[in-house]
Parts: C-alpha cells; sequence; structure tokens
C-alpha cells in the first residue's frame, strides 16, 4: 500500500516537473493554443473538397437566345464565368495560363439547327492536371447540357407543352446522411482536429524524452527513485493532460460552438477516444526517442511517420480507393482507428459497444508501443 | 561579408551534418520514403463504393436497372438487402457507403409511362466523397432514363429507337481533356507531391540545426567571434538548401520515371525554380529557429506551420478556387501555391518562363523577404 502511495507522489512529481517545462516555453505554449482553435476555424471555415467556382471561359460563336440560354446554366455553385472569348483558337492559352479550367466552345449556327431538329455538338475543352476536379467538371458540364437538350427535345417532340420532362424516367431522390447538407466545415474542423491531436501527441513525448538523453539529464533520472516506466508514463501523461484539455476546448468552442456540429453521439464519449488516441501514438514518439540520439533525428523520423499517417489514414484518400498493400499498412496506424472511432461518435451517434473493433485496435497499438519502447529504453540505460 | 568566414561556417556545419550518421541517412531517405508512400496510396478517386441495393419491385426491369450498378467499375456491389434498417446500421459502420431502393410497382410505372422515383442513401461523414458518389448514381440515372424515354418515344412515334435516341439529346457535348488525356491520377498527384515534400523536409533541417546550437550553447562561440550575422545564417542554410535540392532532383527522376509523369517542360527552368522554392521553405525554417527558443518548440511550429499548410492551403488535395475567405488568404500568404502552377505547368502543360513568370518573382521575393526577417530577428547580442 505505502509503495503504491510513494509510487503514485514520484509520478505526481515528475508530471508536474514535465508540465511546468512544456508551460515555461512560451513561444510553444502561443501555437499549441493557436493550432488548437484557429487553425482549427480556418481550416474549418474555407476550405471544401468539393468542387467550387470552377472558372468557365465560353466562346459563343452563336450569340443566340439558345446559346446565352445553355451558358447561363453553367452557374455557380460548380461553375464560375470569368470571361469570354473572342476566338475560339484562345482556348488553349487560357487553358495553358490557368485562367480557366473549363472552356465551352459553342459553334455557330447552334440554334438554327436545333430549330432544325438536328444534332449539334459544343465543344468543352477541360484543364485535367487535376484529374478528381476535371472529371466532375466535365460530369457536371454533360449533365448541364444533356438536361437543356432534352427539355429542348421533349417540347419538340410534343411530349410536354412547357418543356418540363415528363414520361417514363427516373425521379432522382438522394438522402445523405450523418450530414445533410453536406457541410464541408463538419469534416474539415474534425479532420483537423485529428491532424493537431496526431502532431501534438507524436512531437511532445518524443521530444521531452529525446531532450534528456541530449542535455544529459536523463542521468539525474535514471539516478532517480522512478523506475523507467514511471519516466515514461508520467511525461506521457503530463502531455496527454495538455492535449486532451485543448482538445475539449476545441470540440467545444470550435467545433460544437463555432461550426454547430450536431454531437450525435456523447462528446465525453470522444474525449475519452482522444485519451486513448494520445497514449497509444504518444507510445509511438515514445519509440521514436529510443532510437534518436538528438532532435534532428527524432525530427525526421516522426516526420517520416506523421506524414503517411495524416494523409493515408482514410479521412483524405477514401480506404476502398486505395492499393492493398497501403490498405494492410495503414492497419498499424493509430489514426486509421481514431478517424472511424471520432467521425462514428460525433456525426453518427455510435456508442461504446459499436466502436469495441476500434477501441481494441487502439488499445493492440499502445499496448505494443509502451512496451517496445519501454524495452528499449530498459536496454539503453538500464 | 566574407567569403572566407561563410565557408567556414559552411564546412563546420556540413561536417556536424556528415558526422551524425543517422542523420544524414534520414535527409535523403525521408523524402524519398515520403514520396514512395504518397505516390502509391494518395489518391483522391473515389472508386469501390461499397453499395447494396433494396430491391422491393423484384421485376425483369428492376433488375435490369440494378444491374447499371453492379457493373459499374465505381461501385462495389456488396449484396441485395430487403432490410433498410440492417443497411442503415452497416452504414454507421462504414461496411457501406451507400444504398439504392427501388420502390414497389417501379415497372408497372415506367411501362405506363410514368415517372418511377428511385431513392439513393449516402454516407455523409465525408462530403467531398458524398458528392462525387451521388455525381456518379447521378449519371446512371440519366443515361437509364433517357433509354427508358427513347424505346417509350420511339413506340409512341413508331421510329427506330436510335432515331428516338437522338431526337432526345439535341445538343452532344465533345469533352476534350487537356493535359493528361486518360486523366490517370498518378500523374496529376505525383508532380505535386515534389512541393508537398519539399514544403516539410527542409524547413525542419534547418529550424532544428539553428535551434540546436541555441539550446546547447554552442551559438555563444558564434556571439563572441567575428562571424557577422549575414555571414552566420548564409553559412547556415547553405547546406540544407543544398541537401534539400539534392533531395529535389531525386524526386523528380521518382516522380517521371517511377510514376511515369510526362516532363513537358524545361529542365533548366523547372531547376531554377525548384532552388528558389527550396530558399522559400528553407527561409521559414531559417525565420522559425529565429523566433523559437527550444527544440521542442522549433519541431511543433515547423510542424503546424508547414504540414498543414501543405495539405490544406496548397493546391495538392484542396483546389484553390474552392477555397473561401481566409483560407484563400493563408493559400495566397504562402509559397507553396506558386511552386504548385510551376510544377503543373512544366510537368503537365509544357509552360515556361513566359507563363509562369509571376509565380517566379512572387516566390523569389518571397524567398528575399523571410531571409531578411531572418536576418533583422536574429542578433548576437541576445537580451536575457
Amino acid at each position: 500500500m505505502t509503495t503504491l502511495r510513494i509510487g503514485m507522489t514520484r509520478m505526481r512529481v515528475m508530471t508536474s516537473k514535465e508540465l511546468m517545462q512544456l508551460l515555461r516555453d512560451t513561444v510553444l505554449i502561443i501555437f499549441t493554443i493557436y493550432a488548437f482553435t484557429f487553425d482549427i476555424y480556418w481550416a474549418g471555415s474555407g476550405v471544401s473538397l468539393s468542387l467550387n467556382n470552377a472558372a468557365l471561359m465560353v466562346f459563343d460563336g452563336d450569340s443566340s437566345y439558345a446559346s446565352r440560354e445553355l451558358t447561363s446554366r453553367f452557374r455557380e455553385p460548380y461553375f464560375r464565368h470569368v470571361g469570354s472569348l473572342s476566338h475560339s483558337r484562345d482556348t488553349n492559352d487560357v487553358l495553358d495560363k490557368g485562367e480557366a479550367m473549363v472552356t465551352l466552345d459553342i459553334p455557330e449556327g447552334f440554334e438554327q439547327s436545333l430549330l432544325r431538329g438536328e444534332q449539334s455538338t459544343v465543344q468543352m475543352q477541360v484543364d485535367s492536371t487535376n484529374t478528381v476536379l476535371g472529371l466532375l467538371a466535365s460530369s457536371y458540364g454533360q449533365q448541364i447540357v444533356g438536361r437543356y437538350g432534352l427539355e429542348v427535345a421533349m417540347k419538340q417532340q410534343g411530349l410536354s407543352a412547357d418543356g418540363g420532362i415528363s414520361g417514363p424516367i427516373l425521379d432522382d431522390r438522394h438522402r445523405v446522411w450523418f450530414n445533410p447538407n453536406q457541410e464541408d466545415s463538419w469534416f474539415m474542423s474534425i479532420a483537423e482536429l485529428l491532424t493537431i491531436i496526431t502532431v501534438f501527441s507524436m512531437m511532445l513525448p518524443a521530444a521531452a524524452m529525446v531532450r534528456e538523453k541530449e542535455r544529459g539529464t536523463i542521468e539525474q533520472l535514471l539516478v532517480s527513485p522512478l523506475s523507467a516506466f514511471q519516466v515514461m508514463f508520467s511525461k506521457v501523461l503530463a502531455m496527454t493532460l495538455v492535449i486532451v484539455l485543448l482538445t475539449s476546448i476545441s470540440l467545444f468552442l470550435v467545433i460544437g460552438g463555432l461550426f454547430g456540429v450536431p454531437f450525435k453521439g456523447s462528446p465525453w464519449l470522444f474525449l475519452g477516444l482522444s485519451t486513448l488516441y494520445v497514449f497509444t501514438t504518444s507510445g509511438l514518439g515514445l519509440v521514436i526517442a529510443t532510437f534518436s540520439r538528438n532532435m534532428a533525428q527524432a525530427g525526421m523520423l516522426i516526420i517520416l511517420l506523421i506524414a503517411p499517417m495524416i494523409f493515408l489514414s482514410g479521412a483524405w484518400t477514401p480506404p476502398e480507393a486505395m492499393p492493398t498493400v497501403m490498405r494492410w499498412l495503414m492497419m498499424v496506424s493509430p489514426l486509421h482507428y481514431f478517424i472511424d472511432a471520432g467521425y462514428g461518435v460525433l456525426l453518427k451517434g455510435a456508442t461504446f459497444t459499436t466502436l469495441a473493433p476500434q477501441i481494441s485496435g487502439m488499445c493492440v497499438l499502445g499496448g505494443l508501443n509502451f512496451a517496445l519502447g519501454l524495452w528499449r529504453f530498459r536496454r539503453q540505460f538500464a | 561579408m566574407n567569403l572566407y568566414r561563410i565557408q567556414a561556417v559552411i564546412s563546420k556545419e556540413w561536417r556536424e551534418i556528415v558526422r551524425d550518421r543517422l542523420f544524414l541517412t534520414l535527409a535523403f531517405v525521408v523524402p524519398a520514403m515520403l514520396m514512395l508512400l504518397f505516390g502509391y496510396g494518395l489518391s483522391l478517386d473515389v472508386e469501390d463504393i461499397p453499395f447494396a441495393i433494396v430491391d422491393h419491385d423484384n421485376t425483369q426491369l428492376s433488375r435490369d436497372y440494378a444491374s447499371r450498378y453492379t457493373s459499374s467499375r465505381y461501385f462495389d456491389f456488396k449484396g441485395y438487402s430487403q432490410d433498410e434498417s440492417l443497411l442503415s446500421k452497416k452504414l454507421s459502420t462504414n461496411e457501406l457507403r451507400a444504398y439504392i431502393v427501388i420502390p414497389e410497382n417501379f415497372e408497372k410505372n415506367l411501362m405506363a409511362g410514368k415517372p418511377a422515383a428511385v431513392q439513393s442513401i449516402l454516407d455523409g461523414t465525408f462530403p467531398a466523397r458524398a458528392a462525387t458518389s451521388k455525381g456518379y448514381i447521378t449519371a446512371i440515372n440519366t443515361a437509364y432514363s433517357s433509354e427508358l424515354l427513347a424505346s417509350y418515344l420511339s413506340k409512341a412515334k413508331g421510329v427506330s429507337a436510335e432515331i428516338a435516341a437522338e431526337a432526345l439529346a439535341p445538343v452532344s457535348v465533345s469533352v476534350r481533356y487537356l493535359y493528361n488525356q486518360s486523366l490517370l491520377s498518378t500523374w496529376s498527384i505525383a508532380p505535386k507531391l515534389i512541393m508537398v515534400i519539399l514544403m516539410v523536409s527542409p524547413p525542419f533541417l534547418t529550424a532544428l540545426g539553428v535551434v540546436r546550437e541555441k539550446e546547447r550553447g554552442s551559438i555563444y562561440n558564434i556571439y563572441a567571434s567575428t562571424v557577422s550575422r549575414a555571414e552566420f545564417l548564409i553559412g547556415k542554410i547553405t547546406p540544407y538548401v543544398l541537401m534539400s535540392v539534392v533531395n529535389a532532383i531525386i524526386l523528380w527522376v521518382l516522380a517521371t520515371f517511377l510514376f511515369g509523369a510526362p516532363f513537358k517542360g524545361d529542365f533548366l527552368f523547372f531547376l531554377l525554380a525548384t532552388c528558389i522554392y527550396v530558399m522559400c521553405t528553407t527561409g521559414i525554417g531559417l525565420v522559425i529557429s529565429v523566433l523559437v527558443e527550444t527544440q521542442v518548440a522549433a519541431m511543433v511550429v515547423t510542424a503546424i506551420a508547414t504540414v498543414v499548410p501543405a495539405a490544406l492551403y496548397s493546391g495538392v488535395l484542396v483546389p484553390i478556387p474552392s477555397l473561401s475567405g481566409q483560407a484563400q488568404i493563408i493559400a495566397h500568404a504562402l509559397p507553396a501555391m506558386y511552386y504548385t502552377n510551376i510544377l503543373t505547368g512544366t510537368f503537365l502543360k509544357g509552360t515556361g518562363m513566359a507563363d509562369l513568370w509571376q509565380d517566379v518573382l512572387i516566390l523569389t521575393l518571397y524567398a528575399a523577404g523571410l531571409f531578411l526577417v531572418g536576418y533583422s530577428l536574429f542578433s548576437k547580442r541576445p537580451r536575457s
């Protein structure tokens, strides 16, 4: 009993030492607070992954009622008119310069051939340097033109008097769940929070460890009565406290408060999951710390792990579109589980039981990381 | 400015880098590894969407309609089901991303010349993915609708199906994809990865290199020496700039030869622009290193100032025109966006100085500005 109490006291002292050291680094603290508030706010309020405002330039060779009607249908949010072209040969030029992403070329005699009931062709040139956007722009364009053509045809064929579409067609009804209005801010603010948590929970404990090694103060810790586990655990505990505190501020003030993300599940469960995730990722940071002798080495190793984790764990790249090898590789990324769990709780109302696979995934990874870190640490110093 | 003293600082820094074997290896291995991982893994294409179908009609027509989805390469068919509540549960556990409900009387209504409603339920957690899936579904539905209409018209008017189909589509679109005709995702991603990686790795190298001296106290040797501020900073960052340029060339080789991205522009122009860009990102590291006192802070600040913007505000994942408000301002205030223009220009479009001089000029000014800021903030007479 007393040994336990003494152990707790020692860890409390060690944890408060770590906290003090962290809080005295003013620049670091300012940046940490910035990252958990403004950075997330800006990412959520301004960033959208969808195709919006694709710059469109039109060469209208017909200048008729029909051609103007068709061009006016290329409108926001997908397209944005940035100008007209006076010659159709200018199209390549504006695309080369990046002034437009899409050009639309309506030939002379467009309206005439429509009235005669002949088929006419409009040209669309799409800058496909970004393939996803190129594909989206062309599919939106084709839909707009197809719909216009159908309305014209409906009138001509006498199927409908007012150009409305009727007859045996499919009435396309979409319902989007979990984010009915497809607010990018919901997705982005959560994605950014997860990124920030990852960055801090990997870097702070790793740095706290490497710093002791680099300065030689680790020797003092080794001769202290604390065990290797107590040293490591206290460091992680201090960082976890800070990160989870800031996460809750960001969760309630920015994500819930400013962006109005409805917490379908319990925000406390989310914070609990965050704590688990911070522990797991910190373990990874500690492993890195045992492999590096100075901060520069640790920094490069952290980048090597953190960048693929952030980009490939599933928030940006759909896992089903990734090659199988990469998908397997991402199974060892704790962020992969936290993305499913985090979005699950906040948007889909997932509970502790439905998230059992993700939680156990993180626990296993965290346990392995700590065990490996501890083993290496003992071997190096004890 | 004394060249001899600059050279002395360079050789001191270089020796320090070379003697740290692990660091030296990592400085070259990390960028190449990131290129490989991202090149194979990072894809924004939405494909193989796991989905299911609820067919309440179960007629020949409804199965024919369903086959449009099951045979599409964009959808990964997980089976028919009658139990919508089970499917909605699977939607929340990520087993499905979408399901489609075909109502009763689907065939009857369509055969009678009346519209039939089909419902698609999508997982909106990732809005961009939901929007793309919705686009696919709409495209399939539109195509199917026009076939139905054409056969209806041909029966009503007694003309052949082809004539009816032509009459219903008086306007056709011919789409030409420029620069990446076959829409290969790696062609568009690989060049931009050079930008992302060069945004992340040089600032880390530089920031840690300078702050290390501060934290260890060895910077007092510099304070007390005859080396001037500018000489010290130039000497300090030159090795890192050179290493990053070498990395840039390695990345270029990987992008063109391994990932097969076409390089249509002028290599010398690319190299020039890349050197300037590397100076910009090294400059970011320099400014950070002057501002902070500890390596922990250097590392965290660099990560927040580079990794996050490289992902969000550079045009690799998120198109610049889709940004709004402050995000546009941030994007324009960072060097990444301009270098992305240069990369897509030199790789895919084959444009050069004539079209891209503005971007190069901005990057040059940016690099000069960063160096000036670093120079004016760095002091050989520390206050504390």
